[in-house]
């Protein structure tokens, strides 16, 4: 259970990584369509992890995703918290 | 504007304190050549950019290195 949630942040926190990565790459090279569409498919993975991890454990940001009752925001485990 | 996602960059384990390291990695951080100073470095340094692409580079990589303290 709790592995799960684990294994789905690591996923989340890889995907992003990519996503940091190209978008650098992209502010210097914004005609490469390789990477264009290597970056546009990080962030459509990266949507999808981020949802099914909000409809799961809660929100992940703090203001651009809905909350149950009651408010969940407050809810552990902050980052810090977190056991890999 | 700030958004905080409540997730780690990267995964990062805290296992025991350890006061020596501390001060390092605050020093790293904050310290005179940290990345705290560098971020709002490149954060101004973008408003004199001649080009998008520049602009663009400063601003994500200033906004990148002001992390690290969410590694906290």
């Amino acid at each position: 259970m709790y592995e799960d949630k684990v294994n789905l942040i690591k996923s989340i926190q890889l995907v992003g990584f990519a996503v940091v990565e190209m978008q650098l790459y992209l502010d210097m090279n914004p005609c490469d369509v390789n990477a264009l569409s290597a970056y546009n498919s990080y962030v459509a993975r990266q949507q999808n992890l981020i949802t099914t991890y909000e409809n799961m454990y809660g929100p992940l940001r703090s203001n651009t995703s809905q909350s149950c009752y009651p408010w969940q925001w407050i809810n552990d485990p902050w980052p810090w918290e977190m056991v890999y | 504007m700030w958004v905080y996602e409540k997730k780690l960059e990267y995964p990062a384990d805290v296992e025991r304190t350890n006061p020596r390291l501390a001060r390092e990695i605050i020093t790293q951080y904050g310290g005179p050549d940290g990345e705290l100073s560098a971020s709002l470095r490149y954060l101004t340094q973008r408003f004199t950019m001649p080009s998008n692409y520049s602009k663009a580079l400063l601003t994500d990589i200033g906004t990148e290195e002001s992390v690290p303290i969410g590694y906290q």
